[in-house]
């Protein structure tokens, strides 16, 4: 078989049919686990990369041990979804439950603790895009993320004795203060026994 | 034979003794370089091919497997829906087969000139995102890289039945 002036013999095609066909089943694998993602998504609804204004790096953004006054925030809150353009504490909902151990969750390797610190060289670099806040509040933390440039959703209360963990599953998508693919990145909130609060 | 004249010679020996050491080491360094040079035409080409196939079947297995975690790539849709999500299975779908094709050297120079239209518009779709910045140059060297296969160098280890 000639393809753009190219011989291609029958084993060629074997070959390339093989491919195919695994490459259908690897995608049919793929679809099928599209919701196992990170547990909370900070990529926005705009497609392009998240880049800190005015060259400030984002991932210095985690900002823990500060006190803030108000009434305490509950229930975490998608960061893709729409938000006001100032941090806000949310209404009333129920308190965040505890799920499934981060340990035991897929990315837990790429999981970069940022609260309680200190920060390590690797945190800061998943960060890299992201605005984390993290003050004390209480006998609780507030926990405000969001994707650097964009507005900053509402923040959001946690019990003491609570870690935070910044997820980045590939540290290849970053640029300088830029984050081209925050489809990888996401944040966990964790209670004292390392399980994820939803 | 006076003194002086026997150390004049010796010396002279010496001299063409070292002369010949010092050409025969020159032909030995030429040898290696050509063979060196032989080996590279030789080898060169079907490193880079299979090295090249290596980065798209490595994009290309992961987008297929975890297309959730690359939809932030995806211009102009939304990074959280399904077709996101289905454009990523298309793509790494397509890297895939086109690694296969490259690696195995099936229709190569078809192959690398589509890997060269995808990564075209990979450094295009980052630069006009982000502007020039070290992900995108390095996006270039690969395009390079899929650019020089299209040229039909003569490979080894081709399927070609």
């Amino acid at each position: 078989m000639r393809i753009a002036g190219e011989t291609v013999g029958p084993r060629g095609v074997t070959v390339l049919a093989v491919s195919a066909v695994v490459g259908i089943l690897l995608g049919v694998h793929g679809w099928g686990g599209r919701h196992n993602g990170l547990p909370s998504t900070l990529g926005g609804p705009g497609p392009s990369p998240s880049a800190a204004p005015h060259g400030r790096p984002a991932s210095s953004s985690a900002t823990p041990g500060q006190s803030t006054q108000g009434p305490p925030t509950q229930g975490p809150t998608a960061a893709g979804s729409p938000a006001p353009s100032s941090p806000a504490p949310a209404s009333n909902s129920p308190a965040p439950s505890p799920g499934a151990k981060l340990s035991s969750q897929s990315y837990a390797s790429y999981a970069f603790q940022e609260w309680p610190g200190p920060v390590s060289a690797s945190a800061k670099a998943a960060a890299t895009g992201l605005v984390i806040t993290v003050r004390k509040h209480g006998s609780g933390i507030m926990v405000t993320a969001g994707v650097a440039g964009q507005p900053t959703p509402a923040a959001r209360f946690y019990p003491t004795g609570t870690k935070v963990y910044v997820i980045e599953a590939s540290m290849g998508d970053d640029s300088g203060n830029s984050d081209y693919n925050l489809g990888d990145d996401g944040l966990a909130v964790t209670d004292s026994q390392g399980r994820i609060l939803q | 034979m006076s003194k002086s004249a026997r150390a004049t010679e010796e010396h002279g020996s010496r001299v063409d003794r070292a002369g010949q050491e010092a050409s025969a080491e020159q032909g030995r360094a030429g040898e290696i370089a050509d063979r060196v040079q032989g080996l590279a035409a030789e080898w060169a080409p079907t490193l880079a091919r299979v090295l090249l196939g290596l980065v798209l079947a490595w994009f290309g297995y992961h987008e297929l497997m975890t297309p959730q975690l690359w939809t932030g790539y995806v211009p102009g849709v939304a990074a959280t829906s399904q077709v996101a999500i289905a454009l990523v299975l298309v793509h790494g779908w397509v890297l895939l087969v086109l690694a296969v094709a490259i690696i195995a050297g099936v229709a190569l120079r078809l192959a690398a000139a589509v890997a060269a239209l995808f990564l075209l518009q990979i450094v295009i779709s980052l630069t006009i995102s982000g502007g020039l910045t070290d992900l995108t140059l390095r996006d270039v060297g690969v395009l390079g890289l899929a650019i020089c296969l299209t040229a039909g160098t003569r490979q080894r280890v081709m399927l070609t039945r």
